[in-house]
């Protein structure tokens, strides 16, 4: 290649120079490219063009033969210092974007300090730049599997944790920059929002992702150094903890425009800070040890309601363990009725509802029952009776109903010892629940098999409230709405109970008058497959073998029913003799 | 001096369940010397005082205080309250011990520095703060404040709207009493800190008594 003395270059001439430049260091000549580069004459096309040689340099230092590094390197030095930096920036960018799926992690590592390099020569103009690069590096970290355990954490096959690491490197120079204390420059603020909105998108992605172990489990964790890192940054960059947590509830005077908000504070980003803060302990000890646990809690509700409104097992799991760790600080019976008037206070148990019923996974479904008790325990007298009210119009489900009857009970019980008495669950407002407690939702039409553990707990509960409350105190008022139960509940049941033990009698004279037949037709190639209905649904077909198991299961489940409505009865009716 | 007063029950009447503690309680405090009542225990609200004394402690003081006739007036003048005792007029006011009273006290606070005396937070108002929080043992668990040995960090003070029930009562309470440029030293009850629960998996132990010393930069 000649050297090239004019300015005035020709579409031709850059062409020349790039085609020849690349097939050259693609050949393995970069010895050769090196020296025209770095030739004085060849000064200003190098300043224009040079950065198209990126593309092909790049590849040759990924692919790492010996031969060819130190030239290549010295190449890209070269042209780091004396093209343009907007130039080069998009040139390396570009290498980034389009980086095979393969090797997103080593050209990220590669490229990180050029990128650095290139953006601080862009002196105060650098923040958009800086917010783009990141962008991008963050975009293709992104794509790089996260490693759950321990082990996938330390071997760190696909290299997410040297990206991270090295990322962290890579930013420094920009956070020290932008930390200038004082009132920042409106310079300093551009790039304070550009880190800003690096660390809301690193909280989301990869940590939201990540399960950090623990400083026991896994001593030298880059992961773990990552979120801890992150949440620094947003401290060196003025981002008080609590403000961006109780962001939420709280209006932040300076930002203007709801979408500026959404970008600048996600939500997603804010619920994985609050994770990692009062989970995983991250810089904990940079978080003021002033605030009330119940205002902590409140902060929190909104990030655990969205965790709970995913169904992805990580983020559920994520939900309750950050409601959990939330409620543990509270003293029981602590939070006032006043918190149920906050949407999130009926979002959360909604949700958690949601799991308890529908999650196929067991431990989230159990965990998830075990939080709701956690939180039934730490509301006061007055809450706990709104929620229970709550619960039984809005749950919907036969098993959470039965599981809050039983929490009426057990405040009932509590609140019939002796100095315990409450207004609540004693006397006038008491009435009101029990009706809501003690009825069958459809009549003598209800389904008692579905509604099983509802009756169960209700009837238990009305056995328990006869035998407690003594008929001359009357402290729950349950002797003097009896007559009224007896109409609304017991009634009924006793007719339903009548009315299923028929049909279910009846369907398991069937099914053995027709497993007789069968028999008696000894007919090989026909299948035993009879159809059953129940409660006008047509059951999958079964053999007959397991047709009278359910059939049987059912009779017997409506004996218990009924030996518990008979013991009341009799309590009733002792009580009631003269 | 007070006059020798007349006895208005005899033993029989004292004894006697129609004559209710109370009586007897506001008879000897309203007529006898201060030492006398804190020696029998007879201080404070005749109400609490009913709760703790037996009717035959209540016969014992009152015969005694015939028997010894401290009534009130006839001793000399050790009324004088601790408070008054330690005014001090110097350039540099060090202890002044305010305690506030609202039932039984959940913190103390102490004025290190005085503030304007002029502009206290209301309700809902802004307010920042330095400060650092230590445990009865010493221990500090938490501060602010930037140290002046290491390289400084970047730090604000603590900002928040006060007297919400978003700090821990203690601070709630304690800064609404300081003024603009205040430091005080706030000693909290665990009741109005972080309670039978502290916090779990950190500095602050369950039943924690923390000591905060606190500079109130700003309000609004």
């Amino acid at each position: 290649m000649q050297a090239i003395q004019d300015d005035n270059y020709t579409t031709e001439d850059y062409d020349v120079f790039q085609i020849a430049g690349r097939t050259c260091i693609e050949d393995g000549e970069s010895a050769q490219v090196l020296s025209i580069v770095v030739d004085e004459e060849n000064k200003n096309i190098v300043r224009c063009m040079g950065w198209n040689l990126l593309g092909p340099l790049v590849q040759i230092l990924l692919k790492k033969e010996e031969k060819n590094l130190p030239h290549c390197l010295a190449i890209l030095t070269h042209l780091l210092e004396v093209c343009s930096p907007k130039e080069l920036l998009v040139g390396l960018l570009e290498q980034v974007e389009e980086a095979h799926p393969d090797s997103i992690a080593e050209t990220v590592i590669l490229l990180l300090q050029p990128l650095q390099k290139v953006l601080l020569r862009l002196g105060g103009r650098k923040a958009s730049s800086v917010g783009m690069a990141l962008s991008t590096l963050l975009g293709q970290v992104a794509r790089l599997p996260v490693p759950q355990t321990k082990e996938q954490e330390e071997d760190d096959v696909f290299s997410l944790c040297r990206c991270c690491s090295a990322l962290l490197v890579f930013v420094r120079p920009f956070v020290e920059e932008a930390k200038q204390s004082g009132t920042p420059t409106p310079k300093e603020d551009e790039l304070r929002t550009e880190l800003l909105k690096f660390c809301m998108k690193s909280l989301c992605e990869p940590l939201l992702e990540v399960q950090l172990k623990d400083p026991e489990t896994l001593a030298e964790s880059p992961l773990r150094n990552f979120a801890t890192e992150i949440l620094g940054i947003l401290s060196d960059i003025g981002e008080s903890l609590p403000e961006l947590l109780c962001h939420g509830l709280l209006r932040r005077r300076e930002v203007p425009g709801f979408l500026e908000e959404e970008v600048c504070y996600p939500k997603e980003s804010l619920a994985s800070l609050a994770y990692l803060l009062f989970v995983q302990h991250i810089a904990m000890d940079t978080f003021p040890t002033v605030f009330s646990s119940v205002f902590v809690l409140q902060c929190n509700m909104e990030y655990i309601n969205l965790f709970l409104s995913r169904t992805e097992e990580s983020r559920l799991q994520k939900g309750l363990d950050l409601y959990e760790k939330s409620l543990v600080r509270l003293e029981d019976n602590s939070l006032p009725v006043q918190l149920m008037e906050l949407k999130s206070f009926f979002s959360v148990p909604q949700n958690l509802v949601k799991v308890m019923t529908l999650c196929p996974i067991q431990h989230l479904r159990t965990k998830a029952l075990k939080v709701l008790q956690l939180s039934i325990n730490k509301f006061d007298t007055e809450a706990k009776y709104k929620f229970f009210q709550c619960m039984l119009k809005t749950s919907h489900h036969a098993g959470v109903e039965g599981y809050i009857i039983k929490n009426i009970k057990n405040q009932i019980d509590f609140a019939l010892k002796p100095e315990k008495g409450n207004e609540w669950f004693m006397g006038v407002h008491l009435l009101p629940l029990l009706r809501q407690v003690l009825c069958l939702p459809q009549g003598p039409e209800t389904d008692l098999l579905q509604n099983l553990d509802r009756v169960m707990e209700s009837l238990n509960l009305l056995r328990y409230l006869l035998i407690r409350d003594k008929e001359w105190k009357n402290q729950t008022g349950i002797w003097t709405e009896l007559y009224k139960i007896e109409e609304r509940f017991m009634k009924p049941l006793r007719m339903g109970l009548n009315m299923s033990k028929a049909h279910y009698e009846a369907e398991l004279q069937n099914t053995k008058d027709n497993s007789k037949k069968t028999n008696a037709k000894e007919s090989q190639t026909q299948e035993s497959v009879c159809s059953l209905t129940v409660g006008n649904e047509k059951m999958p077909n079964m053999t007959p073998e397991m047709q009278l198991q359910v059939l049987h299961s059912a009779l017997h489940t409506f004996d218990m029913i009924e030996s518990v409505l008979a013991r009341i009865e009799e309590i009733i009716e002792v009580k009631e003799k003269p | 001096m007070a006059a020798e007063l007349t006895r208005e029950w005899s033993d029989e009447q004292l004894k006697s369940d129609d004559l209710p503690k109370k009586d007897i309680i506001k008879f000897i405090q309203d007529n006898s010397a201060h030492s006398f009542l804190a020696e029998h225990k007879l201080m404070g609200n005749i109400k609490n005082v009913a709760k703790t004394a037996k009717k035959e402690q209540l016969i014992i003081a009152y015969n005694d205080l015939f028997e010894s006739k401290r009534f009130l007036g006839s001793e000399p003048i050790e009324d004088v309250t601790e408070h008054v005792k330690n005014v001090k007029i110097d350039d540099k006011p060090k202890e002044v011990v305010e305690v506030v009273d609202e039932g039984p006290p959940k913190f103390f606070k102490s004025v290190l520095k005085k503030g304007d005396k002029t502009n206290f937070p209301k309700k809902g108002d802004n307010v920042s703060c330095w400060y650092t929080g230590s445990l009865e043992d010493g221990t500090v668990f938490d501060t602010n404040i930037p140290a002046t040995a290491r390289k400084k960090k970047q730090s604000k003070p603590l900002s928040f709207k006060v007297g919400l029930g978003r700090v821990i009562r203690g601070w709630d309470e304690g800064i609404l009493t300081m003024s603009k440029g205040e430091t005080a030293k706030l000693e909290i009850e665990p009741e109005w800190a972080y309670g039978k629960k502290g916090l779990p998996d950190s500095k602050i132990p369950p039943n924690a008594k923390l000591i905060f010393e606190v500079e109130l930069v700003a309000v609004d």
